[in-house]
């Protein structure tokens, strides 16, 4: 479990990144996005995800039939790399891309795929994941929003918390009670809805992030009808389908990137001044990444082979290491080179550190805890 | 990859694991070594992996090579493994002659041995298994520049030694002796190769080491028990679990990295960055299965120091971190790509240092 396999990029797969980094380097220098930290939260921009619609690059693992690509895990590393290396505004159409896609063409219906895949891919259809309440943040099963059966659908009460863009997402997938909870099976009787954020009933209120931006929300469900045709997979079965969709969302290239552009261009600040001490101690940053990155690729390859059943634990453990390591780099940052963190600052090494400063709280906690995730490593390496 | 590889990893597993325990890796505190067990392993072939079958080599490649090494590491095998393999490794790595016999080696640079008319004079401290081998090799210096020399230490005046882990580091001081083996004049960048090399071959054996650590210490976790239940089951160890498993996991996938792009001769930095980073592993792997094994891990008849012990005398031997944080740091310096991650993901981003053909 601890032995993750290695990947060398074929020349295809070379040409690719070549072909997306200048393509970025391209819109960078039309002033189509300013690179910032941690964009693929912060930065929301659906002309953006039209534009990289356009390329072809969303849903890129998916089948052409549903206006994917057909490329592999691998590629789409790649791409999620180049886009969060340069700090490009991805947000927007993100979680559709990780999470709900590939949840889709695992547990969707025909009908489900063949409406929201497509525009998903154009980088028009937006998707939030609504997974938090007020009282269920790392105990997930003790959700407590509930679906009751009525003629031809499903009508949905109660609360989400936290959900990342929802104020700009047209769907959410929503993890809800359908049947009473069990002391003794707690992770049963829930079951995941796609909920059109549109539909009568429902009020979205902006949670301000510390800084004052509008990232999250609160969501609220006052009689909400869901009709049956939006049930994802089967009833009941909510917990298994968004345990699967974990390992999708855990060890990526965004959980070891979001504060690449600082690293970036705390180097290139230090050969701006010849600063070779600095660039001693700034080569540890690159020693860790490295190797954080090798165990990333190693689980998306595992990935790629179809054996999401042994990627839990290592794609946890990539997550609670690399959500720490990317935590580290302002503080790090911060000892080698003088800065003044501002977001208004004209020095783009003091906008990175302002933004990689404000937004590290959040890297350990979104999508599990550190703490829980601790808990699942160490469970999966003792029963080794 | 060698097809070899698997074959070759569990042969060599099973033969360490039937026969290495605390007691023969005992010996070595004690002066002695395991000559039986060496005797195992060269009868099996496996002493001259990757030698080419021409030079009385049983064939495979650096990735064979290096997978026995970290079985040697893993199992604190008292035998100069590493020693013997490397100097053979390096020798016909420069089309020079593998050796008969034990061998050790030195690569510092520190130009300790001077070299005239195919004569060493000089004297070196830390020479691995000095006292039990029969050939040097090493890095020596002529007036016209660095060479690698082979020297029979039979004529060396030997002075023992141990390291941290009670492991043989001798003082060897020659007196005008004579070489048996000369290359040509090195240049930096074969020199450069050769430690990059070196290092590979040394995080294979720490690598070894770190994994070892880390099943006893997880295995510890499960047998012991306190306030009625195994310690594992508390968050506060299982902490300690997590952070010692995640470094293992990294050294485990640095080894693999680095030891795929030596064998597709696609090294650029991968040693550079390992060597880095094993330092904050072997920190945190050390302190951490300590302080889960409490009292009995510092005992000397436990198993733990072993492995302990070896990895914080092999951190300082040979070429340490700081060369490889230098060498990062200038090659982030000379680098002329326009951003860090083209420099990282560019394949054909190696510096000029680095081009030594293999």
């Amino acid at each position: 479990m601890l032995h993750l396999p290695t990947v060398q990029f074929t020349e295809e797969q070379e040409q690719f990144r070549v072909e997306v980094r200048a393509f970025l380097q391209d819109e960078l220098a039309k002033g189509t996005f300013t690179p910032k930290c941690d964009s693929w939260l912060s930065g929301d921009d659906p002309e953006f995800s039209r534009l990289i619609g356009q390329q072809g690059w969303i849903g890129l693992t998916w089948p052409k039939k549903y206006g994917g690509q057909e490329r592999s895990t691998i590629d789409r590393y790649i791409l999620t790399e180049e886009f969060l290396a340069v700090g490009a505004p991805v947000a927007a159409h993100w979680f559709a891309d990780r999470q709900t896609g590939p949840l889709l063409l695992r547990y969707g219906s025909e009908e489900q795929r063949e409406f929201f895949l497509p525009q998903i891919v154009k980088g028009e259809c937006y998707f939030g994941i609504g997974l938090s309440e007020p009282n269920s943040g790392s105990d997930l099963a003790s959700v407590t929003t509930r679906a009751e059966k009525v003629e031809g659908g499903w009508i949905v009460n109660g609360q989400k918390i936290w959900t990342s863009n929802a104020h700009l997402c047209h769907y959410m997938v929503t993890l809800v009670r359908t049947s009473p909870f069990d002391g003794k099976n707690k992770h049963a009787g829930l079951s995941q809805l796609i909920i059109d954020l549109q539909a009568q009933g429902i009020t979205i209120v902006p949670i301000k992030y510390l800084t004052g931006e509008h990232h999250y929300n609160e969501v609220f469900f006052d009689n909400v009808f869901v009709p049956d045709s939006m049930v994802v997979g089967e009833i009941g079965n909510g917990w298994a389908q968004g345990l699967a969709e974990l390992a999708f969302e855990r060890s990526g290239p965004e959980r070891i990137l979001s504060t690449f552009p600082l690293i970036d261009e705390l180097i290139q600040e230090l050969k701006r001044q010849n600063n070779s001490q600095g660039l001693m101690q700034a080569s540890k940053i690159v020693a860790r990444l490295w190797s954080l990155r090798n165990l990333s690729i190693g689980v998306a390859q595992l990935l790629e082979s179809g054996n999401s059943e042994d990627v839990s634990i290592p794609a946890a453990l990539v997550k609670a290491l690399g959500t720490k390591f990317e935590q580290s780099i302002p503080e790090i940052t911060r000892l080698i080179i003088q800065t003044y963190p501002s977001l208004d600052a004209d020095r783009k090494i003091d906008r990175f550190m302002a933004q990689s400063i404000l937004h590290a709280p959040g890297f350990t906690i979104r999508g599990g805890t550190s703490e829980v995730l601790y808990g699942v490593v160490a469970k999966g390496v003792v029963a080794q | 990859m060698s097809e070899m590889k698997d074959m070759i990893t569990e042969v060599v597993e099973r033969m360490l694991k039937e026969n290495v325990d605390k007691d023969l890796v005992d010996t070595v505190e004690q002066g002695d070594w395991a000559p039986a067990l060496w005797e195992l392993l060269e009868e099996n072939g496996m002493t001259v992996v990757a030698v080419t079958e021409e030079n009385g080599g049983a064939g495979g490649d650096i990735e064979d090579l290096l997978n026995i090494v970290r079985l040697t590491g893993k199992y604190a095998a008292p035998i100069p493994f590493i020693e013997t393999t490397f100097a053979n490794y390096l020798l016909e790595y420069l089309n020079l002659q593998v050796l008969e016999g034990l061998a050790t080696y030195r690569l510092s640079t520190n130009q300790v041995f001077t070299l005239e008319n195919g004569t060493l004079t000089g004297q070196a401290h830390h020479i691995p298994w000095a006292r039990h081998v029969k050939h040097l090799v090493t890095l020596a210096y002529s007036t016209e520049g660095t060479h690698l020399v082979v020297i029979d230490l039979s004529q060396a005046d030997i002075k023992q030694g141990t390291n941290l882990a009670g492991e043989p580091r001798d003082t060897v001081t020659f007196q005008q002796a004579l070489v048996s083996q000369l290359s040509t004049v090195l240049s930096p960048d074969e020199i450069h190769k050769l430690t990059t090399l070196c290092t590979a071959f040394q995080l294979a054996l720490m690598t070894g080491a770190i994994d070892k650590i880390n099943d006893l210490t997880i295995q510890y976790t499960k047998e012991r028990e306190q306030f009625g239940r195994p310690i594992h089951r508390f968050q506060l160890v299982q902490q300690h679990i997590v952070h010692l498993a995640g470094e293992t996991a990294i050294a485990l996938a640095a080894f693999n990295n680095v030891t795929e792009a030596l064998l597709t001769n696609n090294e650029n930095s991968e040693v550079a960055y390992a060597r880095i980073r094993f330092e904050e592993i072997i920190q945190a792997v050390t302190a951490i299965s300590h302080q889960v094994h409490a009292a009995i891990g510092t005992t000397h008849e436990h198993s733990l120091h072993q492995f302990t012990r070896r990895l914080w005398a092999w951190r300082d031997e040979g070429v340490d971190s700081s060369y490889w944080t230098n060498i990062v740091a200038l090659q982030l310096m000379e680098n002329s790509e326009d951003s860090l991650w083209a420099y990282l993901t560019t394949s054909t981003s190696s510096s000029p240092l680095l081009n030594v053909e293999g």
